[in-house]
């Protein structure tokens, strides 16, 4: 390799930034889970009561409500409480929310779900299951902020091996090209190998070795850089955002995934080898 | 043995390089493959070591048919076979000793015996341990050839098929070489010279197989 130094550091750079770009969108969903469950943790119903529900009907109602599944805990929010919930939140109005009548604040029940419920398909669900109770009048719940992130990861789910795929293919042309290059500067050693009786793996296993090599150097640069980029990111960005999502657990790719990484660049250089020998032909 | 019975070789554009050539080598012969540029002399060595397939015909070395030799198989003929070129074909950037252990190595010879062969095999040839360490163009054309031959005979080969050895080097150094090579035929092993130095045919007294236009020369 290092005959042909310049492009086999310019081949592991293009691989690694291949691999940084893949590792990085795998990174993006195994996050985005935890903001999602961020979220799904302050996720509360609302159901909004119909005007003149007598005081009476409330114990039954909340009992009711406590027998469907996936509910965790009923709490009832009569207007009065509602009103003065919204004048301590808005104490530094105080004159302009004088005279306001306690009937305009409709009474509530506010509802936390078990959490195997907080997912933004059983939230639905449930929503449009308290939703045909009679006394309700409206129910709230932040499913469209839900199911817009569920929908991103999702896509980034499916995205990230459409664009392993094709990153794929990137490294493994790239490795060939390298290869191809190593080939053509050593077709002199090449030949007088052959002729004086070399086997074809004596001949090609440094190739593939070339090309393996460099899938693997090229994949564990990226993952390198890719854990400074997180500890950075971890240790002084994510402390903001968590103001926006709460607490957030955020974690690096799992040994596993790491192991695949390394895997898959051993494998698209290897068959960058490959390529390039076949290409060549008569070695 | 070298035996070639009814061989056809073209290459692809229909360019006939040889046409219904048959002959026979004994072992222990010398033998020269006389004829002008394009008269087929490179492509009959070539058939003989498998680096090109005959269109016809049947190849024998070694009690080995050639032709329908697997590619797995052609390693294990290539070591029974030395090639000498015109143009050397040493690898430049590497030292001399370097040049003759990667061939050793690539063969699979024993580690710690390669540097005790490639000053046995330089000896054969004439060259001192001087040349080990340096780097074939600091070498005349004459040692560079030396080098080569070297080269081909390590895995000590029943055969040594030259192309045009003496084609680079002057008069002097030609008879140099020619010499080297009797003297490797001489210790039993076939060579076959091809060339087109009619003058250098005529001061040996060997025989002769004349090429012309891809056919035996009557």
């Amino acid at each position: 390799m290092k005959e042909n130094g310049p492009a086999h550091l310019l081949s592991i750079g293009t691989i690694a930034v291949a691999f940084f770009l893949f590792a990085s969108f795998l990174l993006l969903p195994l996050n985005f889970a935890s903001v999602l469950e961020a979220w799904e943790k302050k996720v509360q119903i609302i159901l909004y009561l119909k005007d003149g529900i007598g005081e009476e009907r409330i114990p039954p109602l909340t009992k009711e409500l406590r027998m469907i599944e996936g509910i965790h805990e009923v709490r009832y929010v009569s207007q009065r409480t509602a009103k003065e919930s919204f004048e301590r939140d808005l104490a530094g109005y105080g004159g302009v929310l004088k005279g306001l009548k306690e009937g305009i604040f409709p009474a509530s029940f506010e509802i936390t779900v078990q959490e195997r419920f907080r997912t933004p398909e059983r939230i639905r669900t449930l929503a449009a299951r308290l939703d045909g109770i009679k006394e309700v009048e409206e129910v709230q719940y932040g499913g469209v902020w839900l199911e817009r992130l569920s929908l991103i990861l999702y896509t980034l789910r499916w995205g990230v091996w459409v664009l392993g795929g094709v990153l794929v293919a990137i490294i493994v042309s790239v490795t060939a090209n390298t290869v191809r290059l190593t080939l053509y500067n050593k077709r002199g050693e090449i030949e007088i190998l052959k002729l004086v009786g070399a086997t074809d793996a004596f001949v090609k296993l440094p190739f593939y070795l070339e090309g393996g090599l460099q899938g693997l150097v090229g994949a564990g640069g990226s993952i390198l850089l890719l854990l400074v980029l997180f500890h950075v990111f971890s240790s002084k960005v994510a402390p903001y955002l968590s103001f926006y999502f709460g607490q957030l657990r955020l974690s690096f790719l799992p040994p596993h995934m790491i192991a695949w990484i390394l895997g898959i660049g051993v494998a698209a250089g290897l068959l960058g080898g490959l390529f390039s020998l076949r290409k060549a032909g008569g070695i | 043995m070298i035996q070639f019975f009814r061989v056809y070789k073209t290459y692809p554009g229909n360019i006939r390089a040889l046409a219904n050539i048959s002959f026979k080598i004994e072992q222990g012969e010398f033998v020269f493959v006389t004829g002008p540029s394009g008269a087929g002399k490179t492509t009959l060595l070539k058939l003989i070591i498998r680096a090109e397939r005959p269109d016809q015909g049947e190849i024998v070395v070694n009690k080995r048919n050639v032709a329908r030799l697997r590619h797995s198989q052609i390693p294990a003929l290539r070591r029974e076979i030395g090639f000498v070129f015109q143009d050397f074909k040493l690898l430049n950037h590497k030292t001399v000793y370097d040049n003759i252990a990667l061939v050793l190595r690539a063969v699979g010879h024993n580690k710690r015996e390669i540097p005790k062969r490639v000053r046995q095999v330089l000896r054969v040839v004439g060259l001192e341990d001087w040349v080990l360490k340096q780097l074939p163009l600091k070498l005349s054309g004459g040692e560079q050839q030396r080098v080569a031959i070297a080269r081909a005979l390590l895995n000590t080969p029943a055969i040594i098929l030259a192309d045009e050895p003496t084609g680079n080097l002057d008069p002097d150094l030609t008879m140099e070489i020619m010499d080297l090579l009797e003297k490797v035929n001489a210790l039993g092993t076939t060579v076959v010279v091809a060339t087109h130095n009619t003058g250098l045919v005529a001061q040996y007294n060997k025989r002769t197989i004349p090429l012309y236009r891809g056919r035996v020369a009557a």
